[in-house]
């Protein structure tokens, strides 16, 4: 089986780890089984093992590390099979972590996976020990982002991770599926054809794949609330393309030799030193 | 149909104390014809949260089962600050939507530049 080398992430800004994503999984043919080597790392960040994750169950590929930290963090964390259900979530998770597992949302029991979520975004909530209406900038982008991944991606589950570094006082988040695709999603649905550059904007202009014309806004609003509300940076890939996002600012970049199946977002939030109002930014 | 009594839904019980997806109002709507009274309460005690497509679904239910032959009253009550704030916008943008697509115009950039020059 074919080993990748996955390289040293270059600095711990949010773009690096996609830098980070970017050249582990580059070349790489669709859906290919490798093995994963992260011997060389010293740290991780949510934007590589959350899509690794994913990765790995996904085609069957598997992993191994020869740095005792990194892999006693992997297994904290749960990766990469992470945790399915409620009473494995109560059980693994302990108090004073600046870490929330790998969390496995499924679709076939909706209210076991809407309580599995609960007990991720509650989790978040308290790590981040925030003001008032922090708790509501962290639930809605989460609950729309995974509420998304069983509404466009026809894939069974999707997978969450989050990570606070106390030191640096933000939060990083990143949700994740291995599901159709923004493009593929509009020529599905609408038959439209659109390269993924374009699926992005016009995902973030609001058009949405289903016929009703109030729905559409939940990856914008989301969005909004990250980068405006909270003051965080966005990161949006699917297929060959990402879009960046930092305060009102939109960036999408071509990652050439370079597909991810389904979507991956990752953000981060500063720790809030204020009360947060995100109901300016719901559509 | 017991015209005058009152069913309470627990939906922090019933569902989660953080409501997201769409897709649990399938639940809840079973639960409320599955009342034999007219007047169903849903009682948001101990709920959090609702997100906005979750209270958009709950408000669109709401207004199919008032239209329906054996029409329900349903009422909202223990409702905390957020859970209040997001059906009263949530709301008020299905009543007056805003009638312009929101803009969306980013810089294409290549990898090298982003990587060397964004900082997030």
């Amino acid at each position: 089986m074919k080993e990748v080398i996955v390289p040293k992430t270059k600095g711990d800004a949010l773009v690096n780890q996609l830098g980070s994503l970017y050249e582990t999984l580059k070349s790489l043919k669709l859906g290919e089984k490798v093995k994963f080597n992260l011997s060389g790392l010293d740290w991780t960040c949510p934007l590589l093992v959350l899509p690794l994750s994913a990765y790995i169950n996904d085609t069957g590929s598997s992993f191994e590390t020869s740095n005792t930290r990194v892999g006693s963090y992997l297994s904290a964390i749960s990766f990469p099979g992470g945790i399915r259900t409620v009473t494995s979530f109560r059980r693994k998770v302990q108090s004073n972590k600046t870490y929330v597992p790998i969390s496995v949302p499924k679709r076939d029991n909706n209210i076991e996976r809407e309580r599995l979520e609960t007990l991720f975004m509650q989790m978040l909530n308290e790590i981040l020990k925030a003001g008032k209406g922090t708790a509501s900038a962290i639930y809605q982008p989460v609950g729309e982002l995974v509420t998304n991944i069983f509404e466009h991606s026809k894939r069974d589950e999707g997978y969450i991770f989050g990570q606070f570094y106390p030191k640096k006082n933000y939060l990083d988040i990143c949700i994740v599926d291995r599901g159709r695709g923004l493009s593929k999603a509009y020529k599905e649905e609408k038959g439209l054809s659109f390269s993924d550059q374009r699926a992005i904007a016009e995902a973030m202009r609001g058009n949405s794949t289903k016929p009703n014309k109030e729905r559409g806004y939940g990856l914008r609003t989301s969005k909004r609330i990250v980068c405006e509300a909270m003051g965080g940076g966005f990161i949006l890939i699917t297929g060959t393309s990402a879009l960046v996002s930092v305060g009102k600012k939109e960036q999408t970049v071509q990652l050439p030799n370079f597909y991810w199946q389904g979507v991956a977002i990752a953000y981060r939030i500063p720790r809030p030193t204020g009360p947060i109002d995100i109901y300016p930014y719901l559509e | 149909m017991n015209k005058e009594k009152n069913t309470k839904i627990n939906i922090a019980r019933l569902i989660a104390p953080v409501i997201s997806s769409r897709d649990v109002m399938g639940t809840l709507t079973t639960e409320i014809n599955a009342a034999d009274t007219q007047m169903v309460s849903l009682d948001f005690k101990d709920v959090d949260f609702i997100s906005r497509s979750a209270a958009h679904e709950l408000l669109s239910m709401k207004e199919d089962l008032i239209r329906e032959r054996n029409k329900k009253e349903i009422y909202f009550v223990n409702l905390n600050s957020p859970v209040r704030d997001m059906f009263r916008v949530t709301a008020a943008n299905r009543a007056a939507p805003k009638s312009k697509k929101p803009e969306f115009k980013a810089e294409e950039v290549d990898l090298t530049t982003l990587l060397r020059e964004v900082r997030i």
